[in-house]
């Protein structure tokens, strides 16, 4: 059996800081690829979304992306590179 | 009579199904966490441990191919070993029955569309989930504990409100929070519901079972419009070149009854699940 074709998506967290206010990538993708999640969480508190660093951009639908990169059109940051495993034949 | 309804039913109310067993509304179900007490220990909240085995399914995907197919099945498997959050899609008929034995019904922010969409609800206007029940007092006590905010409705206003989310073509999904506690109504698409996905691309059954109902065309009513095809959000509607008219796969049929409420010559109608033998086990 070989391993499935998925797309790896790299985001870089240091370019793109303020996922869950710029939310382009996330509203964009035509698969739903992206989620965004809060990492700071102050008493059980959400901080304020324009707050640099404190929701982060994961992939975790990675396994649906085409590769259509439509999310790396729409960053304004370039945080993101999408690479798939090279062709094998069959 | 699907297998929740066999351990949570009550053959006395709503023939049985148990989302109409008024035990399953009761605020004597909803468990309030006391000032000091420690935090469930793992496996001894349904719903922690759903949401947690879920995830490492999820996680496990690009790792192991072959585990997670077998950790798929043994979630499947696990509304046999006891209480596990469960989600059933329900035709808006339903809905309003469950509207109507829950206080208070509310309209809240969906959780699922702030993860996938960073869409945020924050006004009546915006909301697109519907709680049910003691706990969404929360919601009004601690406002910055408990986002979004809350919109209190009486059984008609949520009527309406469930009207007009099925009119734009979202499908009801019926969710515990805790056992068997009835805690919300969804309102729920694919690809940006996190319990439609699970279900559709990875076969996790328990977060999102079909309904107790099935569409059935009537081949001789319908004209091939179409309308229903763009409604389906499981693909189960196609429409059959030869015919000139549309064609409902009762097998992938959730029963969601979107199909129904929006075809123009009333040529769908909602059958009982269980009265085809062959739908009898498909949940």
């Amino acid at each position: 059996m070989t391993a499935p074709n998925y797309a790896t998506i790299k985001i870089d967290a240091t370019k793109c800081t303020t996922p869950f206010d710029c939310k382009l990538c996330l509203q964009g993708c035509p698969q739903s690829v992206f989620q965004v999640r809060a990492i700071k969480v102050e008493r059980g508190r959400e901080t304020n979304p324009k707050e640099p660093g404190v929701y982060l951009l994961v992939a975790p639908f990675r396994d649906k992306c085409t590769g259509c990169n439509l999310c790396i059109e729409l960053c304004p940051v370039d945080a993101l590179t999408i690479s798939f495993p090279a062709t094998k034949t069959a | 009579m699907c297998w929740v309804c066999d351990a949570y039913g009550d053959p006395e109310f709503g023939d049985g199904k148990w989302y109409l067993n008024p035990k399953n509304h009761s605020r004597q179900m909803y468990k309030i966490k006391k000032p000091g007490q420690q935090d469930a220990a793992y496996g001894s909240d349904p719903e922690a441990q759903s949401g947690r085995t879920i995830r490492e399914i999820m996680n496990l995907r690009f790792e192991d191919p072959v585990k997670f197919q077998q950790l798929i099945k043994e979630a499947n498997d696990m509304r046999e070993k006891g209480p596990f959050q469960i989600g059933q899609v329900i035709p808006i008929q339903e809905a309003f029955k469950a509207v109507e034995m829950s206080y208070p019904v509310t309209s809240m922010s969906c959780i699922c569309r702030i993860h996938s969409r960073a869409r945020e609800e924050r006004n009546d206007h915006e909301y697109s989930c519907t709680g049910l029940g003691v706990g969404m007092f929360k919601w009004e006590r601690w406002p910055e504990r408990y986002k979004g905010g809350v919109n209190f409705m009486t059984p008609d206003e949520a009527k309406e409100w469930l009207t007009k989310w099925n009119k734009k073509g979202m499908v009801h999904i019926l969710m515990t929070f805790g056992g068997s506690y009835v805690g919300g109504i969804c309102n729920c698409d694919y690809p940006d519901c996190g319990m439609i996905r699970n279900r559709v691309d990875y076969g996790i059954t328990t977060g999102c079972l079909k309904s107790h109902s099935v569409a059935q065309m009537d081949y001789d009513l319908c004209n091939g419009c179409g309308i229903c095809v763009q409604r389906c959000q499981f693909g189960a509607i196609k429409f059959e070149v030869t015919m000139e008219k549309t064609n409902i796969d009762q097998m992938k049929c959730f029963g969601c009854g979107l199909c129904e409420t929006a075809c123009p010559r009333k040529a769908i109608e909602l059958i009982d699940r269980t009265t085809l033998p062959g739908l009898k086990e498909v949940w």
